[in-house]
């Protein structure tokens, strides 16, 4: 397909204003203002665009939830705190095409009736927060943003907030608590952010991806997105491919592509001499796929039948050099390390499962192990928890306990501890447990 | 690409913080951009630890006072977040990705590299705090795996020969 | 008004009541940590799961609203019990278990709900995380930290944000390592600072005070209010074979919600001091005991024989002694009366709605005092009093303001006879004619007005020490020996009912109802008697 997100990649000098003008940029945005706000989001609800940041929940139903009768003010946000490991596609996308995204953020909130918007970018990403900020310093002064947009009387200011290192702050309510100058402790829900969002008020929350889907669809029209892809898993999308593939990086293709597809054709397949043992297919947070299911169609429903899910588009392809049970304990030490706490189930749970399996690589693994695994991810997520972190850590790691059980089971047989070396998994490191801060 | 050094300002100039007229200046900027007041605190945060390289107990206080919160409920945020240092670091932070994909791809391999080069451990500084390892959770850059991040910039595709080069660039012009 | 029905219990609750409290009021107890009826709800915990009949995932009962026609299982439903065991199970993993040497045992619950809702075994073998150094730690005047114990449900941080206002605690780091805190190890000074450990559900946070001194199963709670100031905070007075262990916050929206000051929660110790046990008679500088009957005797008879009688009552006393004081003495015997009330230092207190109420003197009850139509003097005006030359001069409370213990005072008190009432070492002991003892607030019953205008009861706790006896008691036995049939009164009780049938500011209220429980106010420590 030609390059609809990625169409800068590559250009000269891709990020100046003036290079995405050349290729129509800001089009979309003249356009929405005639149409005028409902136009816009009928026009994005018919494209049945579905959210980029891993909940694929439809994004014109999303912003239809904000109260139209609300008197005060509205805000967007985007969501650049791309976190998720395997991801990292919305880097790609300031990298090459800042202005992409400052106009769906506008069309967005003009959508919804915002006169404020903010760039929530993870604190690491400091480069990408200064090519956000020039960006906004340049479309400023064109007119695309400001006091009065293209003269159409509409006003809009765009700030770039930089989070601090927070995986959690992914989380739109998460977020929104940090936005506020606050722990990113996720609220409870409901209310809702569309209802109650950030400083109170409506707030609608959307990826980077996401946005930068929505000048398009806006010039181009809903039927021409809707034609990529499948039937209510429409448009491009981003595919971040990392691990053992022979060229990683980010592509471009429609929703659909068969996960083989993306591993063998676009990413030059497993690298010599190895090949496919498993692959997370939407960041490290989807149910674990094995090499038996990699035909699966890489979209939202086809995921969710195949018992995983699309998730960020994170795939993190792992080959036969792989030990799973240290893939785990690997993912394990990310979610303890970000927990934000509040709930007991994935505080304690996240904790518990690194103990555990760092104790089988150790080589003092228990028969009873993968049961109390299972026990923990059983009770950690599906509503136990106020956000789904619960879940984030609960199904890749059941997904391991159960695809891969046979592996460890010969783990915690395994008697003496393994050579570090062989190891995919780091020691705990800073002071265990952080304490001291 | 040339990464700037860390100058962090020694803890003994940190008790009692008070902010200039520049920094003072750049607050009410920030505070502009928000409803709240509160909302300036992590933007306001990383504008002290830009100034003066980390945020010490003085300058917690300082913003507290500044944003009319207590200094525990700053603290609070400091320490939730993990990029504030709250003790001085050195001029170098080298932040090592330890998760999934850069640990398949040879981030492992690049830690222990550092540990043997520098002689210190992950979380702690060489004795002419020059360098300071950390491991770090996913940098969001596994495409180009392994990726050190060195104060603010990202360092990808790494080789333990690239690596040493770039450990050998930051200590020669320091 | 929604009905709802929980575990086949059917009960009508006002709209916006969460199933927690919808529960309590019919009767079923939904565990829970973090939840407090007078903090935010944070909905962190997770062990308040139940089961909503046609919702396909559990439903946390804080954070869940009771509508009409709900149908509600807590402990009829296996899905939930199961959910329950699992987040007891997750709480234990990292708990140090060490409830023997845990001065929150008894009280605490994560040991009750770890019977109600948790399971006899668990699955946890790893080593448990501590935190090394923060395990006996004093981080303020009144409250320790052990940090090892905490179940992380922040209600200490949200009192401090919500109710005392002083942010002074928070969480450091982040989930499983996250701990309390205090900015860079500074006190926690905070006027409210123990009720942090009031709310804390486990032993992480207690007080200082209270800490080793008494097994919490041992304590019985006698219904009384702070004497600390005038606001009237209502309070359980926890005691043991007639030692008063604590003050702990008894639920009143209206005043203190389930909150106390720290002054007025450290004056429990004060209700132990009992000093004078006995009646005395000093003359000639020599003190000699005597027993009541002889001193009231011998009283009654200065009484009615003296031209000019002074009295000078207190804002500490109950209405009913008050009450009695003004009917034998100002009444009957003619005689001067004034109720001296010490400003002292500006208290105040949060309700339930969130306003503060503020002090207007040290005492429990001044406002009663005023409500009866005594003369109610600061230190100036009870100084002018004394200067008054009188036949006999009857301080009914040594404690009644500072002023009495000054030299000035004694000065003009040894002019001329003096009977006194008191507890404690006085100066004034050594100046008065007749001294009588008179008990703590412990012993004492009765009612005494808030200065918000509530009449609230005590109750006592243990009879008085020594021959002690209680100042409503000394005022009726005093009426008997003087004639006065109609003032010698078998209980407080009568005298109250006397006062609401004569005084318009207490007409219609009845001793029975003044109590200031009901069936749901909350209390988390439901084992002490």
């Amino acid at each position: 397909m030609e390059p609809v997100l990625l169409r800068a990649r590559g250009v000269p000098d891709s990020r100046a204003v003036d290079t995405y003008l050349s290729a129509g940029g800001y089009q979309g945005l003249r356009k929405a203002l005639l149409l005028g706000p409902d136009a816009v989001t009928k026009e994005v609800l018919d494209s049945d665009l579905r959210g980029r940041g891993g909940a694929g929940f439809p994004t014109g139903r999303k912003w239809t939830f904000v109260p139209k009768d609300h008197p005060g003010p509205r805000y967007l946000i985007c969501n650049a705190d791309e976190s998720e490991p395997g991801t990292f596609k919305d880097r790609e996308i300031i990298e090459h095409d800042p202005h992409m995204v400052l106009e769906g953020i506008a069309i967005a909130s003009y959508a919804i009736r915002a006169n404020t918007a903010y760039i929530y970018i993870r604190g690491e990403f400091v480069r990408w927060a200064r090519i956000l900020e020039q960006a906004i310093a340049e479309a400023r002064a064109r007119g695309f943003l400001g006091p009065d947009v293209l003269g159409s009387g509409y006003g809009l200011d765009i700030w770039v907030h930089r989070g601090a290192g927070a995986y959690i702050c992914g989380e739109e309510t998460a977020l929104i608590e940090s936005i506020e100058g606050k722990r990113g402790f996720p609220r409870l829900k409901p209310p809702f952010p569309a209802v109650v969002g950030v400083f109170g008020k409506p707030t609608v929350v959307n990826n980077v991806e996401t946005l930068a889907c929505v000048p398009h669809i806006i010039e181009r029209g809903a039927a021409w997105f809707a034609s990529i892809g499948r039937p209510k898993n429409t448009g491009p999308k981003l595919f971040c491919v990392s691990g053992h593939v022979r060229r990683p990086g980010v592509v471009e293709l429609p929703l659909g592509v068969t996960f083989r597809e993306i591993i063998e054709e676009h990413c030059g397949g497993i690298r010599d001499g190895h090949t496919l043992k498993a692959f997370f297919p939407g960041g490290s947070s989807a149910p674990v796929m094995t090499a038996a299911e990699v035909d699966v169609r890489a979209d939202f429903d086809a995921c969710a039948e195949a018992g995983t899910m699309l998730g960020s588009g994170g795939v993190i392809v792992l080959d036969d050099s792989v030990d799973m049970v240290g893939a785990a304990a690997n993912l394990a030490h990310f979610y303890a390390h970000e927990s934000c706490g509040q709930c007991t189930p994935c505080r304690e749970g996240s904790d518990w499962c690194m103990d555990i399996l760092d104790r089988i690589l150790d080589g003092r693994g228990r028969a009873e192990d993968p049961e109390t695994l299972l026990r923990i991810c059983r009770f950690a997520s599906q509503g136990m928890t106020i956000c789904p972190l619960g879940d984030a850590f609960a199904l890749p790691i059941s997904s391991i306990v159960k695809k891969f059980h046979e592996e460890l089971e010969s783990a915690i047989r395994r008697a003496a501890p393994r050579p570090q070396s062989k190891l995919p998994v780091l020691p705990w490191n800073g002071p265990r447990p952080g304490f001291g801060a | 690409m040339s990464t700037a050094p860390i100058a962090a300002t020694p803890p003994e100039q940190l008790q009692s913080v008070v902010f200039d007229a520049t920094l003072e200046g750049r607050i009410r900027e920030l505070l502009s951009r928000y409803p709240t007041t509160r909302a300036a605190l992590l933007p306001v945060l990383w504008l002290c630890q830009e100034r003066y390289g980390w945020i010490s107990p003085g300058v917690v206080r300082a913003v507290a006072e500044r944003l009319g919160e207590s200094p525990a409920t700053v603290d609070g945020v400091v320490t939730f977040y993990t990029m504030f240092y709250t003790s001085p670091p050195a001029r170098y932070v080298l932040q090592v990705c330890e998760t999934l994909s850069c640990a398949v791809c040879g981030g492992a391999e690049l830690l222990h590299h550092l540990e043997k080069r520098l002689g210190v451990k992950a979380g702690e500084k060489t004795a002419d705090g020059l360098f300071q390892i950390v491991g770090v959770q996913c940098l969001g850059a596994c495409g180009s795996a392994p990726v050190v991040q060195v104060n603010d910039d990202y360092y990808e595709n790494l080789t333990l020969e690239r690596l040493d080069a770039l450990l050998d660039e930051l200590a020669g012009r320091s | 008004m929604p009905k709802v029905t929980i575990d086949g219990r059917e009960v009508e609750v006002a709209p916006g009541t969460n199933l927690i409290e919808a529960a309590r009021a019919a009767g079923v107890d939904v565990p829970y940590f973090c939840y407090h009826p007078h903090l935010s709800i944070v909905g962190q915990c997770r062990i308040c799961m139940v089961e909503i009949v046609g919702q396909p995932r559990l439903a946390i009962a804080c954070a869940t609203p009771a509508t009409d026609g709900m149908v509600v299982k807590s402990d009829s439903s296996e899905r939930v019990k199961e959910a329950r065991n699992a987040v007891m199970e997750f709480l234990l993993a990292n708990h140090p278990l060490d409830c023997p040497v845990c001065d929150q045992a008894g009280e605490c619950l994560l040991q009750d709900h770890s019977l109600s809702d948790g399971t006899d075994l668990t699955h946890m073998v790893e080593t448990r995380r501590t935190f090394p150094g923060y395990e006996r730690r004093l981080i303020g005047p009144h409250v320790v930290q052990n940090q090892n114990r905490c179940i992380h449900c922040s209600r200490c941080i949200r009192f401090t944000q919500e109710i005392s206002e002083t942010a002074a605690l928070t969480y450091k780091s982040r989930g499983n390592r996250a701990f309390i805190a205090t900015h860079d190890g500074r006190p926690f000074d905070d006027p409210f600072s123990a009720c942090a450990a009031d709310v804390c559900p486990v032993g992480a946070l207690t007080v200082r005070e209270f800490r080793f001194r008494k097994r919490a199963w041992r304590l019985r709670s006698t219904p009384s209010v702070c004497p600390g100031c005038s606001i009237g905070c209502n309070l359980w007075l926890d005691h043991h074979e007639r030692v008063a262990y604590r003050f702990t916050p008894r639920e009143n929206p209206g005043i203190n919600a389930t909150w106390l000051c720290d002054h007025g929660r450290f004056l429990a110790e004060h209700a132990n001091h009992q000093h004078v046990l006995h009646p005395q008679r000093r003359s000639g500088g020599q003190g000699s005991r005597v027993g009541w009957a002889e001193a009231l005797r011998a009283l009654a008879l200065e009484l009615k024989a003296v031209r000019t009688l002074r009295v000078v009552a207190s804002a500490n006393l109950t209405n009913e002694s008050l009450f009695l004081a003004r009917e034998l003495f100002v009444r009957q015997f003619k005689a001067e009366m004034v109720v001296p009330a010490h400003v002292g230092e500006a208290r105040r207190i949060k309700n339930a709605r969130g306003e503060w109420l503020h002090s207007v003197d040290a005492h429990p009850n001044s406002t009663g005092a005023r409500r009866l139509g005594l003369t109610v003097v600061d230190a100036e005006g009870l100084a002018r009093f004394l200067y008054g030359a009188a036949d006999l001069t009857l301080i009914l409370d040594t404690a009644a303001h500072p002023f009495l213990a000054s030299d000035e005072a004694l000065q003009l008190l040894r002019v001329g006879p003096t009977a006194a009432c008191g507890r404690v070492d006085h100066p004034l002991n050594h100046v008065a004619g007749w001294l009588l003892p008179t008990p703590s607030l412990a012993s004492e019953e009765g009612t005494f007005t808030s200065s918000t205008g509530a009449v609230q009861r005590v109750e006592p706790a243990w009879a008085p020490a020594g021959e002690a006896r209680p100042s409503w008691s000394v005022l009726a036995l005093l009426a008997r020996e003087s004639g006065l049939s109609a003032f010698d009164l078998p209980g407080p009780a009568h005298v109250f009912s006397l006062i609401s049938s004569r005084e318009k500011a207490f007409a219609g209220l009845e001793w029975e109802k003044l109590g200031g429980l009901t069936a749901t106010s909350f209390r988390e420590r439901q084992h002490v008697g």
